[in-house]
């Protein structure tokens, strides 16, 4: 018997840098997703956040966007973290100085994508995931570690999802930083075919 | 992409003032997934507007919907859904449009993405009722039916999951929601489940399971 595989798709945001001013409308990014159309989406959220409805710390693009895009359509919510991500690296010293530099460029990039998929495409997404990796590998091993714990959890999250209910279109929108290691981990396995986004 | 890109689900207003219809096409127009394809106070003209490759929901904003606005929709839109606005869901409103052939009820005081849903749910056949009147609902409409025989297979743990969440009242992307499955696979069961049971709907699934306990919350 021929199994078919499930198509996985990862889209990445930029959504830590709350702060700085998105160019486009997260509209953009409601509109995005709802073309793309997924059976499943799967977010860095965690099953208790989900069932107590505790969306208060989460990142505009779910809170604002994708989570009451769902809500009012057949797009179903998965919850992937299996505890919250980690925070993010701080240490003293240069290191700490030049992850500070790291995170200006990444909240540059953000600040100048035209639009929700740029980050995902081209230079712009390689640029992001180096800045991260670096940050990752001047915050030390103990960090490094608790990032590709959360990352593992996400991946296993899905391929589970993925067992449940194979054949079923999962498109994973979580931070940049998390988008390479996930769908490098995902590839392994023979019942999962990670597609780009626009081709899920 | 495999999907159809611009896929939206047709909704067709019938009301009897022209204000009220023009508001509701404005904020139906809005909302991701759905595409308002006319509005009128004219139930003859209903057939104008209804898509012929794709099912689709006629929502009734009535002040007061009678049973006979119900058959007749149901004669001239035999496959859409019908989804009444109502002041309140009570049951002695609800039940008589319900046997005559209502789809669905939404009230005035739900929020535009709690219509949107029911709007989509109700155009694929579901029931829409809140969970706290569906299970009163399905029995009530059970009485007097005769209990179907048993089940022709049994049914696997998936299936009774989804069986007893219908019988709960909740519709093919609630169920799908509670489970994390995809709404393909939920209504894949539901099909399964009606082979199983030997009845060709999800209302005839829904009494059957109110009529063998499953209307009860599992458990734990």
């Amino acid at each position: 018997m021929i199994m078919a595989k499930t198509p996985v798709a990862v889209l990445g945001t930029l959504a830590e840098f709350h702060k700085e001013p998105i160019p486009f409308d997260l509209n953009a990014l409601v509109q995005l997703v709802a073309r793309l159309r997924p059976d499943l989406l799967c977010v860095d959220m965690t099953h208790e956040q989900w069932q107590q409805r505790d969306f208060g710390g989460l990142p505009p693009e779910y809170r604002e966007a994708l989570l009451p895009l769902a809500y009012q359509t057949d797009i179903v919510i998965a919850p992937i973290a299996g505890e919250h991500p980690p925070e993010e690296p701080t240490v003293p010293g240069w290191r700490g100085k030049v992850i500070a530099i790291l995170r200006r460029w990444l909240a540059t990039l953000q600040r100048t994508s035209p639009g929700p998929d740029a980050i995902n495409q081209g230079l712009r997404h390689l640029m992001a995931d180096l800045l991260y990796s670096l940050s990752a590998w001047l915050a030390g091993p103990t960090t490094g570690q608790k990032l590709r714990d959360h990352t593992q959890r996400l991946t296993q999250a899905v391929r589970e999802l993925a067992r449940r209910d194979p054949g079923a279109r999962i498109l994973v929108v979580v931070n940049v930083r998390h988008c390479h290691l996930i769908r490098a981990a995902l590839r392994k396995y023979p019942e999962i075919q990670v597609v780009k986004y626009l081709d899920l | 992409m495999n999907s159809s890109p611009d896929l939206k689900f047709p909704v067709i207003v019938l009301s009897p003032y022209t204000l009220h219809q023009d508001v509701w096409k404005l904020i139906l127009a809005g909302q991701p997934g759905l595409i308002v394809a006319g509005a009128t106070s004219d139930l003859s003209q209903i057939t104008a507007f209804i898509p012929s490759d794709q099912t689709s929901t006629i929502l009734i904003d009535l002040p007061t919907p009678q049973p006979e606005i119900v058959r007749r929709l149901r004669t001239l839109a035999p496959r859409c859904g019908l989804l009444f606005l109502v002041q309140s869901y009570e049951l002695s409103i609800i039940l008589p449009l319900l046997q005559v052939g209502a789809t669905g009820f939404v009230s005035r005081d739900a929020s535009i993405g709690d219509l949107a849903r029911a709007i989509i749910a109700a155009g694929r056949g579901e029931i829409v009722l809140p969970a706290e009147i569906a299970v009163q609902s399905l029995m009530a409409l059970a009485q007097g039916q005769p209990i179907e025989q048993e089940m022709v297979a049994p049914l696997s743990e998936r299936e009774t999951d989804v069986l007893r969440l219908l019988a709960l009242g909740h519709t093919n992307k609630d169920i799908a929601q509670l489970l994390f499955l995809s709404v393909r696979t939920v209504e894949a069961h539901l099909r399964s489940i009606f082979a199983k049971l030997g009845v060709s709907s999800r209302t005839e699934a829904a009494l059957w399971a109110v009529q063998h306990g499953y209307g009860t919350p599992k458990l734990k």
